[in-house]
C-alpha cells in the first residue's frame, strides 16, 4: 500500500499520473493495442476501430456534457458536418486528405460557436432543444444541398493516403484510428488539467462562483464548444473514413442518444469514463446478439429482423439503469475496485 | 386566396395537434421542473394501442377518443411510478437524461411489437368531408381543433378554480413551502403525469386518424418543442395556443418555399424567438445574462 503523499510543486499535483504502477499498465495497453492487428481476427479488429472512432466522439461530448455541464442533444450534427467537411474536401475541392481532415474539425468548430452563442443566455434544457434544432437543420440543409452535398444518396470516399502511407488495409485503418484515438485522449486529458479545464469544470458545479473567481463565462462556454465540436467533428471523419461513404442514413439521431449514453455508462465528467463507455455500448449489442444466438428461438429471428430496435432498447435501458442505480458510471465502480485491490483486506 | 385559407385551414388542424402535445410538455414542466422528451413517444405508443382496441372492440368515433385518453394517462401513471418516481431528488439532468432514454426504449418496442410498415387507422365518420364556407374539412380536423379549445379551457378552469390545480400551482411555484402547506407533490406528479400523457395520447391517435398510423408518429414530439419554446415551458396555455401558431406556419412555408424547410421551419423560429425572448413568448420572465 502506498503511503505519504507530499507534494512540493504545483506541477506534481496536476500531473497525470504519478504512479510507476499505472505508467507500467498503460505501457502495456499501448504495446497490446499496437500489436492488436497481428493477433486479433479481422472481425474484432474492426470492432476494435469503432471502439476507437467512438472514443474519439465521445471524448467531444464529455468535454461539453461532462466537463462543462451543457446539455446537448444534437451532437450527431457536429459529426454530420466533420464527415461531410471531409467528403467534400477531398472529392469536391480536391484537397489533400490531411487538409481535409483539419477542414473535419474547422467546420464544425466554427458552427459550434454559432450553436454555442445561445447557450450564454439559455439554461440547461432550453440548450438541449437549441442543439436538437440544430442538428435537424444541418441534416435538413444536407440533404437540401443537391449535387454539392450528396443530397440523399450521401458522397462515396476512398480510404486515403495520409503522409505517404495508405490506411486503405484495415490494419494501417486501425492504427490511424489508435493514433487519432490517443491524441484525442491526451487532449482532452491535458485540457481536463489546466487552467482551461479547471475554469470548464467550475463552469459547471457553479456558474455564479465560477464567475466570481474571474473565469470569464462568455470565453470558457463558447471555447467548450468550440473543442466538443472540433474532436466530435474528426470522429465523424474517421466514420465516413470507415464506411467509405457520408450519407444522413449514416449519421441517425440515435447516435446522440448514443453519445449520451456513453458518458452516461462511463461516468460523466471523466476522461476515462468516455473510455469504458464506448467500450462497453459498442459491445453490449453485440455481446446481446450472441446470448440470442445461443438462446435460439424466436428472439433469435427478431435480433436480425429489427437489429436496430434492439440496439436502441439496451441504450435506452443502459441509460435508465445506470442513472436509476450508479450515477458514477462504470468509471466509479473501477475506482472502487481499485481501491478494494490496493488496500485490501482494509475496507478504505 | 383559397388556397392560402386552406394552408391556414389544414394548419390549425395540425397546430391544435401540436398544441395538445406542447400543452403535455408544459403541464409535466410546471408541476415538477423536467422536460419529458418521452413525450412523443407516449402519443405514439397510446396511438397504437387504442388502435389495436379499436380494431378488436370495433370502437366508434367518441369511444376510441376516450380510449386515446385512458390509455394514455394509465401509461403516464405506470411511468411515472416505476420510472420517474425513484428518480425523485436526483439532480435534474439525470431525470432528464431518464426520459431520454425512456423515449428510445418505447419507440423500439413500438416498432417491435406491431412493426414498421404504416396502417389505416379508420374511424366511422371521420373522413367525411364538411364544406365551410366553400372549403372541404374532414371531421377528424374540426374534431381536433374543437378538442384543443376544450383542453385549453378545461386547464384554464382546473388551474384556476379548482382545488388540485391551485396545489399543482403551489408545487410549481415552490415545491418545499407547498409541502410545508400539507400538498403532496408526489401526487401532483402522478396526476401531471397522468394529464399529460392524457393529452399526449389525444394528439397521437388524432395524428394516427388524419395521417395514418406509422413509427414516425414519435416526431411528433420533437415538432411540438417550437410550439412549447414559443409559449414558454411553464405556461401550459400559451403553450397550446403556440401549437396553432406553429402548426400554421409550418403549412405556410410548406405550400410556398421548398419542402425540406417546413421541416425545419419550426426550429428556425425559435432559435429567434430563444434569442429574442429565452422565456418565450407567455413564459415567465427568468433573466440570464452571462
Amino acid at each position: 500500500m502506498r503511503s505519504g503523499f507530499f507534494k512540493q510543486r504545483y506541477a506534481e499535483l496536476v500531473v497525470l499520473t504519478d504512479s510507476p504502477a499505472v505508467k507500467a499498465w498503460t505501457a502495456a495497453l499501448v504495446i497490446a493495442l499496437v500489436a492488436a492487428p497481428f493477433i486479433v481476427s479481422s472481425f474484432m479488429l474492426s470492432h476494435l476501430t469503432v471502439i476507437l472512432f467512438t472514443i474519439v466522439g465521445a471524448l467531444g461530448l464529455m468535454v461539453l456534457t461532462g466537463f462543462t455541464g451543457l446539455i446537448s442533444l444534437g451532437h450527431v450534427g457536429f459529426l454530420m458536418l466533420g464527415g461531410y467537411a471531409y467528403a467534400i474536401g477531398v472529392t469536391r475541392m480536391g484537397w489533400p486528405p490531411e487538409a481535409a481532415l483539419v477542414l473535419s474539425a474547422v467546420v464544425p468548430a466554427v458552427f459550434g460557436l454559432i450553436v454555442g452563442l445561445p447557450s450564454l443566455r439559455l439554461h440547461g434544457l432550453y440548450l438541449a432543444i437549441t442543439t436538437l434544432a440544430f442538428s435537424h437543420i444541418v441534416s435538413a440543409s444536407i440533404l437540401a444541398g443537391g449535387k454539392f452535398t450528396g443530397a440523399g444518396k450521401g458522397i462515396m470516399i476512398e480510404r486515403p493516403v495520409l503522409f505517404g502511407m495508405s490506411v486503405a488495409s484495415d490494419r494501417a485503418f486501425y492504427w490511424f484510428c489508435l493514433i487519432m484515438c490517443v491524441a484525442a485522449v491526451l487532449l482532452t486529458l491535458n485540457l481536463r488539467r489546466s487552467y482551461v479545464g479547471r475554469a470548464l469544470v467550475a463552469v459547471r458545479d457553479n456558474d455564479i462562483a465560477a464567475r466570481t473567481m474571474g473565469v470569464n463565462l462568455w470565453r470558457y462556454k463558447l471555447l467548450a464548444f468550440l473543442i466538443s465540436a472540433a474532436i466530435t467533428g474528426v470522429a465523424g471523419a474517421l466514420m465516413g473514413m470507415y464506411a467509405s461513404i457520408v450519407s444522413v442514413e449514416g449519421f441517425p439521431f440515435l447516435l446522440s442518444i448514443e453519445a449520451l449514453a456513453i458518458i452516461i455508462v462511463g461516468g460523466i465528467g471523466s476522461v476515462l469514463g468516455a473510455v469504458f463507455g464506448a467500450i462497453f455500448i459498442v459491445t453490449l449489442p453485440e455481446v446481446f446478439s450472441w446470448l440470442v444466438k445461443i438462446g435460439g428461438g424466436r428472439l433469435a429471428d427478431l435480433m436480425t429482423t429489427s437489429a436496430h430496435e434492439i440496439r436502441s432498447v439496451l441504450y435506452g435501458l443502459a441509460i435508465i439503469g445506470f442513472l436509476r442505480f450508479d450515477p458514477r458510471g462504470l468509471r466509479g465502480m473501477w475506482h472502487d475496485l481499485r481501491h478494494t485491490w490496493v488496500q485490501w483486506p482494509l475496507r478504505f | 386566396m383559397g388556397y392560402f385559407i386552406e394552408l391556414v385551414i389544414s394548419g390549425l388542424a395540425i397546430g391544435a395537434i401540436y398544441g395538445l402535445v406542447a400543452m403535455s410538455f408544459a403541464v409535466i414542466y410546471k408541476a415538477t421542473g423536467i422536460v419529458n422528451f418521452a413525450q412523443g413517444e407516449m402519443g405514439m405508443l397510446t396511438a397504437y394501442t387504442s388502435w389495436s382496441i379499436a380494431v378488436t372492440l370495433g370502437t366508434g368515433g367518441v369511444l376510441t377518443v376516450l380510449t386515446a385518453v385512458v390509455v394514455g394517462a394509465v401509461l403516464g401513471l405506470l411511468c411515472e411510478r416505476l420510472i420517474m418516481r425513484p428518480m425523485l431528488g436526483e439532480p435534474v439532468l439525470s431525470v432528464v437524461l431518464v426520459t431520454v432514454g425512456l423515449a428510445v426504449v418505447l419507440r423500439s418496442i413500438v416498432t417491435i411489437v406491431w412493426g414498421a410498415a404504416p396502417h389505416k387507422f379508420e374511424v366511422a365518420g371521420a373522413d367525411t368531408i364538411l364544406q365551410i364556407a366553400g372549403i372541404g374539412i374532414r371531421v377528424s380536423q374540426v374534431t381536433v381543433i374543437v378538442v384543443l379549445l376544450a383542453a385549453l379551457g378545461g386547464f384554464w378552469f382546473f388551474l384556476r378554480h379548482s382545488r388540485f390545480g391551485v396545489a399543482m400551482r403551489a408545487v410549481a411555484a415552490d415545491e418545499k413551502t407547498a409541502r410545508l402547506m400539507g400538498v403532496s407533490t408526489a401526487r401532483v406528479q402522478a396526476v401531471a403525469w397522468a394529464a399529460a400523457s392524457g393529452l399526449a395520447g389525444l394528439a397521437g391517435a388524432f395524428f394516427a386518424v388524419i395521417y395514418g398510423l406509422a413509427p414516425t408518429i414519435f416526431e411528433l414530439g420533437l415538432k411540438a418543442f417550437p410550439a412549447t419554446v414559443l409559449g414558454g415551458f411553464d405556461s401550459i396555455i400559451g403553450s397550446g395556443a403556440s401549437g396553432l401558431i406553429i402548426g400554421v406556419l409550418e403549412n405556410l412555408v410548406g405550400g410556398y418555399l421548398p419542402s425540406t424547410l417546413k421541416e425545419i421551419a419550426g426550429f428556425v423560429l425559435i432559435l429567434v424567438v430563444l434569442m429574442v425572448r429565452p422565456f418565450g413568448l407567455f413564459g415567465e420572465k427568468r433573466i440570464e445574462r452571462v
